[in-house]
């Protein structure tokens, strides 16, 4: 094993929404949510261990392949579940990435906070240093084969 | 962008990047460092690297010479920076509108 170094910064996204956690909660856990502000169709069976499918629509139209877990489900406070795209003719391993997200009740609305674990930090430690914390990050979060 | 995600989704890639992140060496000291899988497999999972931006192919002579492309993971980082943001905004009209029609429904009831 290489030393390891935890170099990598997460991403980290705020937002407030003037809607209640019980509200916001489900467009993270059913399809026909989802489906109005993620992705263009989604499989998903929201308990730990259970799958998370998405497919996501580029720009250009182009179709991709979203294929992960969810690590947690905890209504409507968080959810976290593994992100990582693949390409269904080549059946690439899922789960690369971990997507964790966290509502707080905030007045009459909601403050969500998403973190995406497990991507470089370019920017503090220069290239080299989150590139290497990204795949020491990916290699834990690989699944077993 | 997508691509680079992918790419980086398979085990034995993420070690081929391990290999050639510090330095540049061609395509048969890579193989040759796995025993399991052929060169054909070796070579395919060079390509996929290699059309996501990772890694960067060079020819010298009939050798043909892979190194690491760190700045395809900075660029990763700033698609899924922006990705997140406009994601998050469609959420947040997409949640408004729901918590709106809930609270009509329940004013009617």
């Amino acid at each position: 094993m290489p030393e390891h170094v935890t170099t990598e910064q997460d991403l980290v996204k705020e937002i407030r929404i003037e809607a209640r956690p019980e509200t916001v909660f489900p467009f993270f856990t059913e399809p026909e949510k989802l489906t109005r502000w993620l992705c263009v169709e989604a499989t998903v069976d929201p308990r730990a261990g259970g799958i998370c499918k998405q497919i996501h629509r580029d720009h250009d139209g182009t179709l991709y392949h979203l294929s992960g877990q969810f690590l947690e489900v905890t209504p409507p406070h968080r959810v976290v579940f593994t992100w990582g795209w693949e390409k269904p003719e080549t059946g690439t391993p899922p789960g690369s990435t971990v997507v964790d997200v966290t509502l707080e009740p905030d007045g009459e609305g909601t403050l969500v906070t998403l973190v995406h674990r497990g991507l470089p930090d370019t920017e503090r430690d220069g290239y080299d240093g989150g590139w290497q914390g990204l795949l020491e990050k990916l290699a834990e979060l690989a699944p077993r084969s | 962008m997508q691509q680079a995600i992918e790419a980086i989704s398979d085990p034995r890639r993420r070690e081929i990047l391990r290999l050639v992140r510090a330095s540049e060496l061609p395509a048969g000291a890579i193989a040759a460092h796995f025993a399991d899988v052929t060169r054909p497999a070796v070579s395919q999972h060079l390509r996929t690297l290699r059309e996501a931006g990772l890694v960067v192919e060079r020819r010298e002579g009939t050798r043909r010479l892979y190194r690491a492309r760190p700045a395809g993971l900075a660029d990763l980082r700033a698609y899924l920076d922006e990705l997140w943001d406009e994601r998050l905004e469609a959420l947040r009209e997409a949640a408004e509108v729901e918590e709106r029609s809930r609270n009509a429904r329940a004013r009617d009831n």
